[in-house]
């Protein structure tokens, strides 16, 4: 303590120094203050940004355009004005001392602009001087306008290179892949920034399995309190937000206020939810002798069953083939029409000096899936019943609220402060791969007729082995609630020098439950003795992030701005869990349990980081940017301290240079280009060699013992990944075409990849990282806006958002190939996450009796099948485009605007018909002979030939979707005024409208769990569509 | 140029940038340089380090750990117990998993996963068993001989199991000190010899006569015996177990809070397992037998739903599911290694030195011991008491993991076609026929051991 005492006088004595140093400046110090206006009509723009170039200095402006700059040194300066919709405007003035100078600006409208100011790790920067394409998603309006009814649908389809993987149920999570995947064994999810402090985005985040429907925290926030979104795709840009940015970041930046009266918003939607999707038809093929699908049967009772490969080898003779599609009857099906419910209010305003933000909504979904009518009718027949929750059990229920407050300290310091909570319950069915009692496995398993029974005798309406009335009592749910909390400071001490600071904490409580009371749920296993899962989850996100800003005009044709910063993260998880089985009668507790076992789990992991950059512009027209990032993470081997990410990049608005021959049709023409690294760091533990603890069971009982886990890995580092990427961007035609094109190459070296360790070696672990792999992604992003048609009444404007992405292992040392699954394989030379099986190499009806068959003579056998294992594709989209055209009539007063989505090369697993063939029994190419002969080809091959090989269901997965149509119409000021309000704005719209092309014959080629980077559709429901209602009001 | 104009003027103002710089740059520093590693220091409690196993309890807890290693390798998890038992006839495939009905179909690939995790819990239960010894001989010097000795018997045994399921090119590995040392393949022969180097090992150390000395050094006679008979010396294989009770039981314990016991899982609670029943035309008719050795049921029937097994059908919803009776609950105990074997192998024996009716005798005296078990009569020629002796053995030694060895020894020491003790012909399930593997490929993941040679068998002979 001694020893702090001297170090806490400098402290404080240095900080009253700085306190004094402010009013002795201002005595020494102009201002500026004026409104922005719009050129055309002379209406005040909110919200604009307008600086003092060579400066820190700046203002936003108010509702009413007003805005005020003070604490500037008297000289000459030039003022610079940016605002989304508006070419970029200069103006000189002269700032003399104790005076506020007055300077009013008008802005022209242009018709396309991408936002002119762009958030990077050194805080906000104009978006030409910046060497990278990021890509900008505006929340703000896509909430308003369009079927936002989550983070997935504000992100899909929004921005070049950014995939992404909903869900399709109620709350289930989504997958976001920026670039493709470049990690094999680590994250491929991007980093996520909220108001400059870091926050969880885990996919997968849950601890009772359903399936394949899992949340992720991403999915918590609220696309309603988001301003704006920025992707930075890749290392190139993303390396001064350090380790573990190499898969992208997302910066979020939520509302803010604005200066001037109160706006109150109040918003509702209503939706309408429905499965519009075709499932599969069953088949069955009735030996001679029995009846065909009039007498009750039980399922796939197989002696009664005659296969088409059977008839060929006159094992048996088909009476008939019936076939069933329980989705298509009306007794039967377990889809209804769900219904989602949107409340929300906000406020904001406030003044110069304090902003405000408010913001509170309550939100409630329910599913599509319903008890069906029979298994109403049959539980009404004895008296029983499911309580409202597990009659409905996919559903969310969400309440969000948030308080943003800007306050302006002095003209030299702002203070921000940044507020969410979330608080949600989500109910998840049993429905995606959830395995023999989930509701998809036993729509997709059942028989090709309707009356088949169960072993009591009871009818299962093509069922296969269980109906919702036991599969909805077990019930699984997750409750949420969340804390993001933020708070950011600018101070600029002198006018070339600003400071900034970001301190904040993402606190979540999950608790993860599941429960199946005595006597409940499906005959599987001990089940039905009851049993409850209650896991609770603690996960805390720490944010540092301190850095300082110098900037200097050297003279006419050079600005120079350096930039220096300190960052500290730090993530814990802190689990206990505890499972009770065998409950009481009208037991529902742990503590009812007759065993009762719990598990802990604690993971930690800190990082330190640090980084300088420099900025030096020329002319305002050719800016360069080098900077170098050092990282210490807790993760890394005992062996391996610091890693170091460099950063350079160009940016050259070429249209500005003299020599550049301008054509009167160009406005802007900008090159760039970027070379950056970032890296991703191991697991917490993947370091360290360790055992376990465990309990072993002597004749005495229950002992504890230890069990050797993992070698560890002393010479541990982050996976590095570089990127360079070149391009350009413009617009022409007086901004009404504006164009963006990059073409990157990322390259992870070191990557880490999940070595699998012999059997031999005895680790409780299978693999054990090692920095061996190179993985190379490239590819080429595209994005084209053109206001066609921009008339007094009618326009017309498009956007294509176009995607290619090349992946490649390209080497995995001396590794042998990598077998992941028995499908996935990592083999140097070809794409992370591969397909491969034997392949079906052809097949040929031989003696022509309509029947593929195998044998072992080759000569008689009528497929042909590889020796080996092949390649069978790729399992993520290589190319993607996102087609928007939008119509707008009488004044932009109403606008109708449509989405379309493209998907190609890509292979997705049908997984679903795989089981339906190969242990379903129900699959048309089992029975029927007029099913096509591929399908029979791939049929017999995965049951019959030796191999049992699956290559026949790796399907081409090329689609292309009407993603969403909406109409959004501003209502006349007078309708607002006689419902006293404002404004009131109307969208009627129509998310996942269908699929209008696709090579996929399963479901839908988007029908997959919300984990794992390869699409395999098991028995996962398809996505519904919603029928969404939106009204506005502003007051 | 631009870039040329821009450096020339920056070269000119580099002080005035410069100094500017610093401040920023400086502060940076300043708080980078304040010992980083204190922000960095993290204490994971999920670890044990292996400090803490460097004691007398800590050794203790290793040597449980391996037992608990042991437990899983053989009734606790899928083990090779399970996994041969359905590659032989003991067990047809309910389920829809290919990688079980590859097994149950004898063409099983080099990815098969089950093959590969019951690969592991081996591997895992033999290095936790070599690990324990040096540390219970450096931390417990006094601790009784049979607790090293059950350690080679844990070693042994597994050997044992992986030279008959495995085909010729089984890798044995192990950690020391923190630093892996791969080995290299070896051929059945050579398995087997270190499987008996193990139990000798073991049974040197065990000579006291407690309880646990005992019972560890009978296990270890009877693995001995059992390792001699699978390198065709039968007599001292007798030899060996001459002094095992029949009555003898190593057991492995399960409890909800520990390990399940398997055999009842995967059968009777799952259905993904039913018992065999004439597989494959050679199969035996273990499902409808009622010898009182292997007790079963038809799924949903009155008996099956006195033990819970109430559905009537597998997880593939195919018939019939026979359930067993042996092991009936989660919980029930398993016996790895019974006293019955010792009559096997000593009848066995009688048979290969030419004493039939001193083989017939054996086997009726120990079925003497098993209610409702009647005498056996002379099968009448050498053939015929050869398969009797096999079936005896089946019946007695139901799910112990010998089923799949024995099959192999018909047709290595016996000379039996491999189509005609293996399930043989068209499978079960509709579409499909059996192939012709007789032994697990070694797992391709051990292609990841640097070892030449290491992962891919050396021949696929029985």
């Amino acid at each position: 303590m001694s020893r702090m005492r001297p170090l806490a006088r400098r402290l404080l004595a240095g900080l009253a120094a700085l306190v004094a140093a402010a009013p002795l400046g201002a005595q020494t110090t102009g201002g500026v203050a004026g409104r922005i206006t719009d050129a055309a009509t002379g209406l005040p723009i909110g919200s604009a940004q307008v600086s003092i170039i060579g400066s820190t200095a700046g203002a936003l402006t108010g509702t009413d355009g007003s805005y005020a700059i003070r604490g500037l040194a008297p000289g000459a300066v030039t003022m610079r004005v940016l605002r989304l919709g508006f070419a970029e405007a200069r103006q000189p003035a002269t700032i003399v001392a104790g005076q506020v100078a007055t300077v009013n600006i008008t802005l022209t409208a242009v018709p396309i602009s991408l936002s002119p100011v762009v958030s990077t790790a050194t805080g906000n920067q104009r978006r030409v001087e910046v060497g990278n394409a990021i890509a900008q998603v505006s929340a703000a309006e896509l909430t308003e306008k369009l079927p936002v009814t989550n983070m997935g649908d504000l992100l899909q389809g929004r921005a070049a290179g950014v995939t992404v993987f909903g869900g399709m149920q109620p709350g289930a999570g989504i997958r976001i892949r920026i670039r493709g995947t470049s990690s094999l064994s680590l994250t491929n999810n991007p980093i996520y920034i909220i108001d400059g402090i870091r926050m969880e985005g885990a996919t997968g985040s849950s601890t009772v399995s359903v399936g394949g429907t899992t949340p992720s925290r991403i999915g918590d926030l609220n696309p309603e309190e988001i301003e704006n979104i920025e992707i930075v795709r890749g290392p190139s840009a993303a390396t001064l937000y350090g380790t573990d940015a190499a898969n992208g970041v997302v910066v979020i930046t939520t509302k803010k206020g604005v200066a001037g009266r109160p706006q109150w918003t109040y918003y509702t939607e209503q939706s309408a939810v429905q499965d519009r999707n075709n499932y599969p038809t069953a088949y069955t093929g009735w030996r001679t002798g029995t009846t065909a699908g009039t007498t009750t049967t039980r399922s796939n009772a197989l002696a009664a069953f005659c296969t088409i490969t059977q008839v060929a080898g006159g094992a048996c003779a088909q009476d008939s083939v019936t076939s069933y599609d329980l989705t298509r009857d009306r007794q039967a099906t377990p889809f209804g029409t769900g219904y989602r419910y949107q409340h929300g209010l906000q406020v904001r305003g406030g003044s110069e000096a304090v902003r405000y933000f408010l913001h509170t909504e309550y939100e409630d979904e329910d599913g599509v899936t319903m008890v069906p009518q029979f298994d109403r009718a049959f539980m009404a027949s004895r008296n029983r019943s499911l309580s409202a929750a597990q009659s409905n059990p996919g559903g969310m229920a969400k309440f969000t609220t948030r308080a943003n407050l800007n306050v302006t300290l002095s003209p030299k310091a702002e203070v921000a402060v940044s507020s969410g909570y979330i608080s949600q319950d989500i109910s998840f069915p049993r429905s995606d791969d959830s395995g023999t009692p989930g509701i998809a496995a036993n729509i997709y398993g059942g028989p090709g007729f309707r009356l088949n029974t169960t072993s009591t005798g009871d009818t299962l309406y093509g069922w296969r082995e269980f109906t919702p009335r036991d599969i909805y009592q077990g019930e699984t749910t997750q409750q949420v609630e969340r804390f993001i909390t933020s708070m950011s400071g600018n101070f600029r001490p002198a006018s070339w020098l600003s400071g900034r600071a970001n301190l904040g904490v993402d606190y979540i409580s999950r608790t993860d439950q599941q429960l199946c009371r005595f006597q409940a749920c499906p005959n599987i296993g001990q089940d039905r003795l009851g049993f409850k899962i209650d896991n609770r989850t603690n996960f805390f996100t720490y944010t540092v992030d301190v850095g300082a800003t110098a900037t200097r005009s050297l003279g006419a044709t050079l600005e120079s701005k350096t930039t220096a910063g300190v960052q500290y993260i730090r993530n814990t998880f802190d689990r206990n869990g505890v499972t009770g089985r065998q409950l009481p009668p009208g037991g529902v507790q742990i503590s009812a349990a007759a065993v009762v076992t719990g598990d802990e789990a604690t993971s930690e992991s800190r990082t330190l980081g640090a980084f300088v950059e420099q900025n030096i512009a020329w002319r305002d027209r050719l800016f360069l940017t080098g900077a170098i990032r050092s990282d210490r993470n807790s993760a890394f081997g005992a062996d391996f301290k610091t890693v170091f990410y460099p950063k350079l990049s160009a940016s050259w608005v070429l249209s500005d240079e003299d020599f550049f021959p301008k054509p009167d049709w160009v406005n802007q023409l900008r090159l760039r280009s970027a070379y950056g690294a970032s890296g991703v760091q191991p697991g917490t533990t993947d370091a360290v060699q360790f055992y376990s603890a465990t309990t072993f069971r002597g004749e005495a009982g229950d002992v504890p013992a230890v069990v050797y886990t993992t070698l560890g890995n002393r010479n541990l580092r982050p996976e590095l990944s570089a990127e360079t990427e070149v391009g350009f961007d413009g617009t022409f035609w007086d901004s009404r075409v504006t164009a963006e094109f990059t073409y990157y190459s990322k390259i992870s070296r070191d990557a880490l990849i999940s070595r699998v360790l012999p059997p031999s070696i005895g680790t409780g672990a299978t693999a054990r990282l090692e920095n061996v792999g190179r993985v190379k992604n490239a590819g080429v992003e595209a994005l084209l806006t053109i206001q066609a048609i921009k008339g007094e009444n009618f326009g017309w404007d498009m956007s294509f958002n176009g995607t290619t992405t090349a992946n490649k292992l390209l080497t995995l040392s001396d590794l042998p190939s990598i077998v992941t699954s028995s499908t996935l394989q990592q083999r140097a030379g070809y794409p992370l996450n591969g397909w491969w099986s034997r392949g079906l190499l052809g097949f040929e009806d031989k003696d022509g009796n309509g029947i593929i068959t195998y044998n072992a003579d080759q000569n008689l056998s009528e497929i042909t099948v590889s020796d080996t294992n092949v390649f069978l594709g790729n399992p993520l989209p290589r190319r993607e485009l996102v087609m928007t055209q939008g119509f707008e009539f009488w004044k932009r007063r109403l606008r109708v605007s449509a989405q379309l989505d493209y998907k190609g090369g890509f292979q997705v697993y049908n997984n679903t018909e795989r089981i339906r063939c190969a242990s379903r029994n129900n699959c048309q190419a089992m029975f029927d002979r007029n099913a096509p002969l591929f399908d029979q080809a791939r049929n017999v091959l995965v049951r019959e030939h030796p191999s049992r090989s699956v290559a026949g269901f790796i399907e081409d997965g090329d689609f292309l979707r009407f993603r969403e149509l909406a109409l959004n119409a501003t209502l006349p000021t007078e309708w607002a005024r006689a419902l006293r309000s404002r404004s009131l704005g109307v969208t009627a719209a129509v998310r996942n409208v269908g699929i209008l092309w696709t090579k996929f014959s399963g479901v839908d080629p988007e029908a997959f769990g919300t984990t794992g980077d390869a699409p395999s559709s098991f028995q996962a429901f398809g996505p519904p569509t919603y029928f969404t209602f939106r009204f506005t009001f502003g007051f | 140029m631009p870039v040329q104009t821009m450096l020339r003027a920056l070269r000119s103002r580099l002080p005035l940038v410069a100094g500017r710089t610093v401040a920023p740059v400086a502060a940076a520093l300043l708080l980078a340089a304040c010992n980083p590693s204190e922000f960095l220091v993290v204490t994971d409690p999920d670890l044990v380090n292996p400090a803490d196993v460097q004691s007398a309890a800590g050794a203790d807890a290793v040597r449980l750990g391996a037992l608990r290693r042991f437990n899983a390798a053989t009734s606790g998890g899928e083990s090779f117990l399970v996994l041969g038992g359905l590659f032989a006839d003991e067990w047809i495939n309910g389920d829809s998993f290919i990688a079980r009905q590859e097994i149950d179909q004898r063409v099983v690939t080099i990815e098969n996963s089950f093959v590969l995790g019951a690969s592991r819990d081996l591997h895992r239960a033999a290095v936790a068993a070599q690990q324990a010894i040096p540390l219970i001989q450096q931390y417990v010097p006094g601790a009784p001989g049979w607790q090293v000795a059950e350690m080679y018997l844990v070693q042994a045994y597994l050997e044992n199991l992986a030279a008959d399921v495995f085909c010729s090119g089984v890798v044995f590995s192990t950690v020391e000190n923190g630093a892996e040392r791969y080995g290299g393949p070896l051929t059945t022969a050579q398995v087997y010899a270190r499987a008996l180097a193990h139990a000798d090992s073991g049974l040197a150390l065990v000579t006291g006569t407690t309880t646990n000395d005992v019972r560890v050094r009978t296990a270890l006679q009877l693995v001995r015996g059992r390792i001699l008979l699978n390198q065709n010396q039968p007599a001292l294989a007798a030899q060996a177990v001459a002094a095992v009770p029949t009555t003898y039981q190593y057991l492995q314990f399960h409890a909800l809070t520990a390990s399940s016991n398997n055999f009842w899982n995967w059968s009777n609670n799952t259905a993904r397992y039913s018992v065999g029943n004439t597989e494959g035309q050679n199969g035996l008719n273990f499902a409808t037998a009622n010898d009182p050795r292997l007790p079963t049921c038809q799924g949903g029937d009155v008996i099956c739903r006195a033990i819970s097994v109430t559905r009537s059908n597998r997880d593939d919803l195919g018939t019939p599911f026979w359930a067993q009776r042996l092991w009936t609950g989660p919980e029930t105990s398993f016996s790895v290694l019974i006293g019955a074997e010792a009559r096997m192998i000593e009848a066995e024996a009688q048979l290969r030195a030419g004493n039939a009716a001193g083989a017939l005798a054996t086997i009726n005296a120990y079925r003497a011991t098993v209610s409702g078990l009647t005498p056996l009569t002379d099968a009448g020629a050498d053939a015929a008491r050869v398969s009797q002796l096999f079936r005896e053995r089946a019946f007695a030694l139901f799910g112990r993991g010998t089923r799949m060895g024995d099959l192999r020894r018909l047709v290595r020491q016996y000379s039996r076609p491999a189509n005609t003790v293996f399930p043989t012909g068209t499978w079960h399930k509709p579409g499909g026929s059996y192939g012709a593997d007789v032994n697990f490929p070694v797992p391709f993941a051990e292609q990841n051991n640097p070892t030449a040679g290491a992962g891919v068998c050396l021949d696929r002979n029985p």
